[in-house]
């Protein structure tokens, strides 16, 4: 013990061992996750967001919806049959940064794609109480009168290709076209669904598309994209 | 001791009356603390009827529960909890080094007016709608760049005035606040990794995705628990009891040992919070190992600030601070105890996304984090008042009652509520189907939010009565100590290792 | 000692924060960031105010200590 001197009289080496010692355990589990090819598994029917998906993922990320609903279904045997396949880290891996939550005030997001229909959607979020009672949620009504902030769409495309979400330039120049496409239920949606296959149209009510079409068409595509009969066990493996 | 009592008194009959240390910028902190206190409490409260009566949204966007967690979790972390750790910092290192602090009195104001601006900043990014969505660290990137030149600068000082120090050691309580302010540097630099959209722009996207992204977030996360809420509280810990009690602390052998191995261990903890998730099953069983190895050294802080005690027990009795300060160490032994219990595999199958979680995390909010927070200012206000004590201890006792009647009703209606929604969820019929909707549990643990609810108004109205207490103490002139009483700024725990009863 | 060598770093740093919050505030993209850069503004004009201002009160302490000395 009396070693430790060398430490406690001398403020730099108590600095330097202390980094040293913090350093490791996040070296020793974070690094790998980075390099083993596995961690992420290799499956198919992972894309990006559309252009309207990705700016309702922003939507969703900016009124702190993870704080009260997770996006990962655990390998356990209730959650499987309550929300579906276990939630795989290939899901997310275009997700920056990830929402898989860590409290469930609310149901778990994960595959709640396609289980209710866009009107239950736009009304569940405008007013939640309507169609259960017994919801905590608050009211999202505002925003359904709040349109949908398009001059950084392409701006936030290419910030997410730089961190390494693979659009493509022609992702990027379509991007207004894609919005309108998708908004617009009348659309020819061919350009839009070659390119992002199982995108969900929705309704812009008032002509233009609000903060809240962008948010459905987000929650409508969510855990779709992995068709898991396609897959098996092995290929899971990490 | 008796030998830094001495220096004391040298220094201070050389240098005449001017003051020797920079107790100016620890006097703001520690009110900064206080306000930052019933900010964080009453957002708590609030968000608490949210959740419990939903209307209480009122349908406004910024005053949304999602908006307003993160204010409250700032507030009560960053705000309360860091301008207690930034104030006792520069009280503690000031006088087990017996130097005022580095860099003179312009960086140091810096120091709290930056980090005041950052709180604030942060606060309303939020109920704006911007955030990085990561637990603890929703700061976007241009409020994460301010944060980090104001930690640097704070770095700065301590190292400085550690480094010109008068005393030969570094005092135990001095290690630890390091390890927090270095650690804590390290994960938020590394977390919040951010490309911003545009340089004039605040919204950024991680540059990290998906299940690295959630690590290294609870890398950060699980260890702002550990260096933040942690370290830093235990070096409050480790100067504040041995003062108050007058005892040197219990061991200093036990000391090192859980300095290194708590932050040895910390560290490797964070994948507890992703168990059975698409993280590797091999980072998971990593992380749920050393949570239960970290246990261990919890325990020997816990013991080592209890056992301080010895001999001087009575003082339990006529010292209301110190009973705060010592009921902290009691909940940090039983937080620290829950802990690696809930990072189980099995047991967080059962407890995780539950509210079980959530009273686990105020156990160690209040009942530690707040508790030894409130000990310390109950010793430092008079003295850096120059009082000859509070102006009621009275008073204190209330606070104190009224605080610890708040945290049961909080954690143990948050125990029953998660345990019950875990059950639920999990509980299937006789015919094999999952017995309840998501709603039932819902409506299952209305009840206990409500008294969630009521011991958040408990522990905010002990707050109040601490804060009046204080008021009162600092304007009332009948309190004032004679120039003479007046508290020597002495050494005293630095040298008491030598006469520490080894 | 009425001024100190860290009085003039930090002022030079909180001209730089003050320049940096006035562009970011005119180009802004966002509420957000012009909040930000004009709150960046104001918080560096008001610290360098108050470094003169301790100045002062510095000078003044001084003065008055010789004062009360030569009284003496």
């Amino acid at each position: 013990m009396i070693k430790h001197q060398f430490f406690e009289k001398n403020a730099v080496f108590l600095l330097v061992g202390t980094l040293l010692t913090v350093a490791i355990g996040g070296i020793v589990e974070i690094v790998p996750l980075f390099t083993i090819e596995t961690t992420v598994e290799h499956v198919q029917g992972m894309r990006p967001y559309t252009p309207l998906e990705m700016a309702g993922r922003d939507i969703y990320v900016r009124e702190g919806c993870y704080l009260c609903h997770s996006q990962q279904i655990r390998a356990l045997r209730d959650e499987v049959e309550r929300y579906g396949h276990y939630s795989i880290a290939a899901e997310s891996m275009y997700d920056h940064p990830f929402q898989w939550g860590s409290k469930r005030i609310g149901p778990d997001l994960a595959r709640v794609g396609g289980k209710y229909s866009n009107d239950w959607q736009y009304a569940h979020l405008k007013n939640p109480q309507e169609l259960v009672p017994e919801s905590l949620m608050p009211h999202y009504a505002f925003l359904a009168d709040t349109p949908l902030r398009l001059d950084d769409i392409q701006e936030r495309m290419r910030t997410l290709r730089a961190v390494g979400v693979p659009y493509s330039d022609e992702d990027i120049a379509q991007a207004s076209a894609d919005i309108a496409a998708q908004a617009n239920p009348t659309a020819d949606t061919a350009d839009l669904l070659k390119r992002y296959p199982k995108a969900v149209e929705v309704s812009a009510e008032n002509g233009q598309p609000s903060e809240m079409d962008a948010l459905v068409a987000y929650l409508q595509m969510l855990g779709t994209l992995v068709n898991f009969a396609d897959t098996n066990t092995e290929r899971l493996q990490q | 001791m008796s030998d830094a009592v001495m220096h004391g008194g040298v220094a201070e009959s050389v240098l005449g009356p001017a003051p020797i240390y920079n107790d100016a910028v620890v006097k703001k902190f520690v009110i900064a603390s206080i306000f930052w206190a019933i900010v964080a409490f009453l957002v708590g409260v609030w968000i608490a009827t949210e959740l419990t009566w939903p209307a209480a949204n009122l349908g406004l966007s910024w005053i949304n529960f999602g908006r307003l967690r993160p204010v409250h979790t700032s507030a009560a972390i960053f705000a309360f909890g860091g301008s207690a750790l930034f104030g006792t910092s520069f009280f503690v290192v000031q006088r087990t080094c017996r130097a005022r602090l580095w860099g003179g009195e312009a960086l140091a104001n810096f120091v709290f007016w930056g980090y005041q601006f950052f709180i604030v900043m942060a606060a309303l990014s939020y109920v704006m709608g911007f955030s990085q969505s990561k637990e603890y660290a929703e700061p976007e990137w241009h409020i994460d760049l301010w944060l980090t030149v104001v930690w640097v600068c704070y770095l700065l000082i301590y190292v400085g005035t550690l480094i010109k120090r008068q005393e030969p050691h570094i005092y135990v309580a001095n290690w630890f606040y390091l390890a927090f302010i270095v650690t804590v540097a390290m994960l938020h630099i590394v977390n919040n990794m951010a490309l911003p959209i545009s340089l004039y722009a605040a919204k950024s996207y991680s540059v990290y995705s998906g299940v690295q992204d959630a690590l290294v977030q609870w890398w950060y996360g699980h260890n702002a628990v550990g260096f933040f809420l942690t370290a830093g509280f235990l070096g409050m810990m480790y100067y504040f009891i041995p003062k108050a009690a007058g005892r040197p602390v219990y061991s200093y052998r036990l000391s090192i040992v859980h300095f290194w191995t708590l932050i040895f261990l910390y560290i490797w903890a964070g994948p507890h919070h992703l168990h059975w998730t698409a993280l590797p099953d091999w980072t998971q069983t990593l992380g749920m190992a050393f949570s239960i190895m970290l246990w261990m050294p919890s325990w020997g802080g816990m013991i080592n600030g209890i056992m301080t005690l010895s001999g001087a027990w009575d003082k339990l009795r006529t010292d209301p601070g110190l009973r705060f300060s010592v009921t902290a160490v009691g909940f940090y032994g039983m937080s620290t105890f829950e802990g690696p219990v809930m990072s189980v595999r099995d047991v967080n199958a059962l407890s995780h996304y539950t509210d079980w979680t959530i009273g686990h995390v105020h156990s160690g909010a209040l009942g530690w984090v707040a508790f030894i927070v409130f000990g310390a200012l109950y010793y430092l206000v008079p003295v850096l008042w120059h009082r000859q004590r509070l102006y009621s201890t009275k008073l204190v006792a209330w606070h104190y009652w009224i605080a610890t009647l708040g945290i049961v009703l909080y954690i143990v209606s948050m125990w029953v509520a998660g345990i019950m929604q875990g059950l639920m969820w999990r509980a299937y019929d006789q015919y094999g189907f999952l017995q309840y909707s998501f709603v039932e549990s819902v409506v299952a643990v209305h009840p206990f939010y409500v008294i969630r609810l009521l011991g958040g108004v408990f522990f905010l109205s002990g707050a109040l009565i601490m804060v009046y207490n204080f008021y009162r103490t600092i304007t009332s002139p009948t309190t004032e100590a004679p120039q003479a009483m007046r508290p020597a700024p002495i050494a005293a725990p630095a040298g008491a290792f030598g006469v520490a009863g080894e | 000692m009425d001024s100190e060598p860290g009085d003039f770093v930090v002022g030079a740093l909180m001209a730089i924060f003050g320049l940096i919050g006035l562009f970011l505030a005119a180009r802004a993209a966002d509420g957000e960031m012009y909040v930000f850069g004009l709150g960046l503004v104001a918080f560096a004009a008001l610290f360098i105010l108050g470094l003169i201002k301790r100045r002062y009160d510095r000078i003044d302490a001084a003065r008055a200590l010789v004062r009360v000395r030569h009284d003496v």
